[in-house]
């Protein structure tokens, strides 16, 4: 039977309840209102009149940058976690999937907290919401990764991503960094064969979008990785293995030495090859991150096109998450009154 | 003219309001709800208009109210309504109520904050005297020795391993933690531990009240053994990352009961303190919840005219504004500002400067709450385009009958009427209780409607003669029965009474329906040929009675030749056609009886489009009265039909190029006129005899009149919306309050010479579009005709599918439970066959039956009857008024 079919039996209501939050998205227009704004407050005001509604309006003022990002993302959790708690199968798993990413950077967050010694009970509200479980409250006990997969991760959804590194080795910034990267790594692939295995429009679109996010992260793993000790095998066994890249331009980043062959591999791939050629450092340029974002968005925003697959989902979250840094980033040149950069934000709609 | 038949009469004005009165006088025209402001500012963002900062002070005392609201519902407490209606203070005053708002919200905050700390002081002192008592007798079971303890344990428990070998330094915590997170304490200790610490967990029956949300927390107590120092830190670990909290428990039993004493004294105190300081919370909470249904009010009003404001443009030292209001306002409107600037005490008056526009006007009608369902039936079509006739008056009697007719059961209609009377007898205390049910809303909205619909529908069941499908035999019957006995009706099935010989009356029953066709079997036969034609009757009058209507939009908008060209063809055509149908039916019904031979209409009707007639032949010896009903059955119908089908054909191309000929022709000869008319620019007499309605008359522009009819001047604020550059000097066109008829004349001279200049660019209209217009205007009147006629039979299907619907009820529930179980089963049986008729009469008669001949009736009304002359292309005059305000119940809503 064709999937399409039933689709809407099953997730229907939530794939509608969805198209309507995304007409909620910041247009165009509103961030050229928005990069007016002389303070916070008159970035609340605007944001009145869109989706936003009243989301500011219980805030005490003067406004801060952080207050609005707790409440930005108060207003992406919620609609998220309303989802999840009406999606059916393979719906539902298909969002604990998205969730999973919010849970490994929490766990990172936790352990590089705790290795700079700060209470544990300080980091725990900065978790974010998504991916929050019951088991991190014991993360301060990880000392060694092996600790980590026993009184951690062992009986959560993580607990198969991390066995791949698990060493008797105390936990470092360095060591932190290969933990998160391959969890990353094996959290994608997995990720990645699920989609496929779902077919039809699903795999369609979400293998393209995991796709450039794992050739997104062997960049930038390449790129980070220069300066460091970590040496060429190591940063082999990070690449996500689900890319574009994969094989030949993995094998290929990783004889890499600096920025330049980089940019060679990337050649090799047209789409890559046009971020890498229109970003610098230099001030005017965007950087490379930037383009990457930019990238994402076309994509995300290309998923909303078909129907009947669980593509749109990831690109709303993925997209409201670009929304919510775009906000941020303009209400952070608004409140340290450094306009010069305001309008580097990146637009979606 | 009443003002319901048609809009009030609007006018645009422009306000000059000096800066320091501005508030005042909003306030007031806020408070008269007359003046519909045009937001002068689009263009610019939210903001960085002028009064942006009032606004959000607004928000912020909006906050803190909010805020105490909360505070007070959590405690909960009433929110008292205020019987009078507070003013908006003025500015000055804001100061005042912020501050006042400030001091409340900071005390308040201080309160609970006190409240907070010392509930969480409260909170430990419970959980300790909880768990010492928990720990008491949890050792008490096991010893009261811990190291003895441990050697029951690894009998008892699960084996600890190791344990045996290294007694000596055991240690426990004792502590509370979530009840939630029990299972993951429990499981995050094993696999950190390796199963070698020993946990008991005991739930604690008594709830715990958090101190900060208030709401309540069940707790489980732990005890947990483990053995050295390493696993000491990773208990507590676990712990703290749950956010446990561990108490220090002695080891003694002596020590302990010390301890419960000391804390139980303690615990006395703290109650007491919390219930000191509960009280002082509730004195505040009690002086705000007197005040607050004022302060909200206050606030909202405040708020809502710095938002009017915002909408001004500023001009020197005073605040521009352009408003529409209905022109018998305008005294009201002068009243409220002069009260305004009195309050400000502001010496300069006041500017009202009428302004003319070829904007369209915004609708408006003061309904009275009895109208006001009517209006919001024709309103949900479409809002009337300004100065167009309104369906409203005569809605109010129509829509009712024709619901009825589809209803018709006096015994339904009852029902009806006597809950429509309930809602209306009980309005006020209904209204009162303000309730959100949305079904309940839609009904009490409806209540007049519902009223006059029971009445008329136990109108048209007297008629029909259906109460409950039953007849009445009010006037008995007009056939004669004396010759038939009993015995011979039980013998025969039926028995056929001939009108001939059995019908006394022999022209009408005294009123309704004869109810002995209530056990006629021809019943059926006999009600639809009734119904169908009452059906046609009713239809057709109605549609005859919209084009009619549409003269009077033609009058209004002197659209004179359209009479002509529009109306009469279109009247011609229907009459001519059902119109003359309906006359056949009285034709058919007066003239015909029993005995005289009947024309079949329907054939005859056919016919006459077929050109077919069939003669009467000479009567002869086998049959002297020769009878068909195909005969031709008047004298002369063969030429009058003729005649009529030619007229309603000859109606066709009139309707269709009679207008586009008549615009074009028109225009031409205008073009021509235009060049002697810009020598005399400014002609008096012409300018004079136009009203300021005329300056928004487009058809009039379109045709090339508006050098005469349309006296428009324009002020350059209005320039945007018109898209003409031309200005007008202001000193020239001002009216001041007392405006003379100087100024007006001098206005009137302006805008002569005005329309002159921008005459040019409605001058080539699209002609092709029109004749397109005109040719879709006339086909869908023309198959209108016919299929809305059709249409109108549904009167007659709907009131047939309630009659049998509510005959079926009748026989097959209500009358199988009045012949069931005999003499004494019989009772109860009915008794309870009753209620399920009565429920089936209620839900499917009643409700459903009545939704979908309410349905129908609105169909009828929106398509049918209104598609003649109604074109329902305004906007609603939404006037800014306080009154939302009081509507309002909670902060809560306006977010």
């Amino acid at each position: 039977m064709m999937p399409e079919i039933s689709f809407n039996i099953d997730h229907g209501y939530l794939e509608g309840l969805l198209r309507g939050f995304k007409s909620g998205i910041l247009k165009q227009a509103d961030y050229l209102n928005l990069i007016q704004c002389e303070t916070l407050d008159d970035l609340k005001l605007h944001l009145q009149s869109t989706d936003y509604g009243n989301f500011l309006a219980n805030e005490p003022s003067p406004l801060t940058v952080s207050v609005i990002d707790d409440k930005l993302r108060e207003k992406l959790v919620i609609e998220v976690e309303h989802m999840r708690n009406h999606a059916l199968e393979p719906l539902s798993t298909f969002l604990d999937y998205i969730k999973y990413s919010y849970m490994i950077d929490n766990v990172i967050l936790l352990i590089t907290g705790t290795l700079h010694g700060r209470p544990i009970h300080e980091l725990l509200p900065k978790c974010h919401p998504l991916g929050t479980f019951d088991q991190l409250a014991a993360i301060n006990l990880a000392n060694t990764s092996i600790m980590l997969y026993n009184a951690v991760l062992v009986d959560t959804p993580l607990a198969p991503y991390i066995k791949d590194c698990i060493s008797a080795e105390d936990l470092d910034e360095m060591n932190v960094e290969i933990i998160r990267n391959t969890l990353y790594k094996s959290y994608l692939e997995d990720f990645y064969n699920f989609c496929k295995k779902q077919g039809g429009a699903t795999a369609d679109v979400m293998c393209e979008a995991l796709a450039f996010d794992a050739d997104r992260r062997a960049f930038i793993i390449t790129i980070n990785s220069f300066g460091t000790e970590l040496s060429k095998e190591d940063r082999m066994k990070l690449y996500p293995r689900c890319g574009n890249l994969y094989p030949t331009g993995l094998k290929m980043l990783g004889e890499c030495d600096d920025y330049d062959q980089v940019k060679a591999v990337a050649d090799y791939y047209p789409q890559y090859k046009e971020l890498f050629e229109n970003s610098g450092s230099n001030p005017g340029d965007k950087t490379l991150e930037d383009k990457f974002f930019e990238h994402e968005v076309k994509l995300m925003k290309k998923a909303f096109m078909q129907q009947f697959q669980f593509g749109v989902f990831y690109a709303y979250i993925r997209l409201k998450e670009q929304e919510n840094r775009n906000i941020l980033w303009i209400g952070e040149c608004v409140a340290q009154r450094h306009r010069a950069k305001i309008d580097s934000y990146i637009p979606i709609f | 003219m009443g003002s319901l038949f048609r809009s009030e009469e609007m006018q645009l004005c422009q306000l000059l309001l000096q800066t320091e009165a501005t508030y005042a006088c909003v306030s007031e025209l806020g408070e008269l709800g007359l003046v519909q402001f045009k937001d002068l500012n689009s263009s610019v963002n939210a903001f960085q208009r002028k009064f942006v900062n009032e606004v959000r002070r607004c928000e912020e005392m909006e906050r803190k109210l909010r805020y105490i609201e909360k505070e007070i519902l959590k405690e909960g407490l009433r929110i008292y309504d205020v019987t009078d209606n507070p003013k908006a203070p003025a500015p000055k005053e804001m100061n005042d109520l912020e501050l006042e708002f400030e001091k409340m919200d900071s005390e308040l905050r201080q309160v609970n904050t006190n409240n907070e700390a010392l509930k969480q002081n409260y909170l430990e002192l419970t959980e300790l005297k909880e768990v010492l008592g928990g720990a008491q007798s949890y050792f008490a079971m096991y010893g009261n020795n811990i190291q003895h303890l441990v050697e029951e344990e690894t009998s008892h428990e699960e084996a600890i391993i190791g344990m045996k070998s290294q007694q000596g330094n055991l240690g426990y915590y004792v502590g509370t933690l979530l009840r939630e997170k029990v299972p993951v304490f429990e499981r995050v200790l094993r696999f950190v531990t390796h199963g070698t610490v020993f946990v008991h967990v005991e739930e604690i029956s008594r709830t715990f009240q958090d101190p900060i949300t208030g709401d309540e927390m069940h707790k489980c107590m732990f005890v947990v053994f483990f053995q050295g120092e390493q696993l000491r830190n990773k208990v507590k670990k676990v712990n703290e990352g749950l956010r446990g909290t561990i108490y220090p428990v002695p080891d003694t039993p002596a020590e302990r009961n010390e301890m419960l004493v000391g804390v139980s004294t303690r615990l006395d105190d703290l109650e007491n303190v919390l219930a000191q300081s509960n009280d002082h919370r509730l004195r505040v909470l009690g002086n705000a919840q007197k005040e607050m249904r004022a302060w909200t009010i206050k606030v909202e009003k405040i708020k809502a005219i710095y938002h009017t404001m915002n909408m001004f443009k500023v001009h020197q030292s005073s605040l521009i504004a352009e408003c529409w209001f209905p022109v018998k306002a305008l005294d009201d409107i002068r009243r409220a500002l002069t009260v305004g600037e009195k309050q400000s005490g502001s010496s300069i008056p006041s500017v009202i400067q009428r302004m003319d526009t070829h904007e369209a006007p915004p609708t408006y009608y003061s309904c009275n709450k009895f109208v006001k369902g009517f209006q919001n039936i024709v309103d949900s079509y479409g809002v009337a385009t300004y100065g167009e006739v309104n369906p409203a008056p005569y809605t109010i009697i129509t829509f009712p009958f024709l619901f009825a007719v589809m209803f018709g059961d006096a015994g339904h209609g009852l029902i009806m009427f006597l809950f429509g009377l309930y809602l209306c007898v009980k309005e006020k205390e209904l209204a009162a209780k303000k309730i959100n049910n949305e079904i309940f809303t839609t009904f009490f909205g409806g209540r007049y409607i519902i009223l006059l619909m029971g009445l008329f529908s136990i109108y048209t069941g007297m008629i029909y003669n259906d109460v409950f499908s039953k007849s009445l035999n009010i006037f008995g019957t007009e056939w004669d029965l004396t010759g038939i006995t009993i015995p011979e009706l039980e013998a025969k099935e039926d028995i056929e009474l001939h009108p001939t010989m059995t019908h006394r009356n022999k022209t009408a029953y005294f009123f309704g329906v004869d109810p002995i066709w209530q056990s006629a079997t021809n019943k059926i036969q006999f009600m639809n040929s009734l119904k169908m034609k009452m059906a046609i009757i009713l239809g057709v009058s109605q549609m005859l009675f919209g084009i009619c209507l549409s003269v009077f939009n033609h009058l209004h908008f002197r659209h004179y030749f359209d009479i002509l060209v529009e109306f009469v063809p279109e009247l011609l055509f229907l009459g001519c056609l059902f119109g003359y149908l309906v006359a056949l039916v009285f034709y058919k019904w007066l003239m015909f009886d029993a005995e005289s031979c009947a024309p079949a209409l329907l054939i005859h009707y056919i016919n006459m489009f077929m050109f077919k007639y069939v003669g009467k032949p000479q009567p002869t010896k086998t049959d002297p009265h020769p009878c068909d009903p195909q005969y031709v059955f008047y004298s002369g119908q063969q030429t009058i039909q003729t005649l009529l089908f030619m007229l309603a054909i000859l109606c066709v191309p009139v309707l269709l190029l009679g207008k586009p000929i008549y615009v074009v022709l028109k225009k031409r000869m205008s073009s021509r006129r235009q060049f002697a008319h810009l020598s005399h620019p400014t002609d008096p007499l012409l300018s004079n005899e136009v009203g300021p309605a005329n300056g928004f008359n487009k058809k009039g522009l379109k045709e090339g009149l508006e050098s005469q009819v349309n006296p428009a001047y324009q002020h350059d604020e209005a320039d945007a919306g018109i898209g003409n550059g031309n200005r007008v000097d202001p000193p020239s066109t001002v009216m001041s309050l007392n405006s003379d008829e100087e100024t007006e004349d001098d206005m009137a001279k302006h805008g002569a010479s005005e329309a002159q200049s921008h005459g040019g660019g409605h001058d080539d209209l699209d002609t092709g579009e029109m004749f397109i217009h005109q040719a879709i205007h006339t086909i869908e009147f023309c198959l209108g005709c016919i299929s809305h006629t059709a249409s109108y039979l549904r009167l007659w299907a709907l009131s047939l599918a309630h009659a049998q619907l509510s005959e079926v009820l009748w026989s097959m529930v209500l009358r199988l439970g009045l012949t069931m179980g005999g003499r004494y089963v019989g009772g109860p049986i009915t008794f309870v066959i009753f209620f399920v008729w009565a429920n089936l009469t209620v839900g499917i008669l009643l409700l459903m039956e009545g939704l979908s001949a309410f349905l129908h009736t609105l169909r009828l009304h929106w398509v049918e009857f209104q598609s003649k002359f109604y074109k329902g292309e305004g906007y609603h005059f939404q006037p800014f008024s306080f009154d939302y305000i009081h509507e309002m119940q909670t902060l809560e809503e306006a977010t």
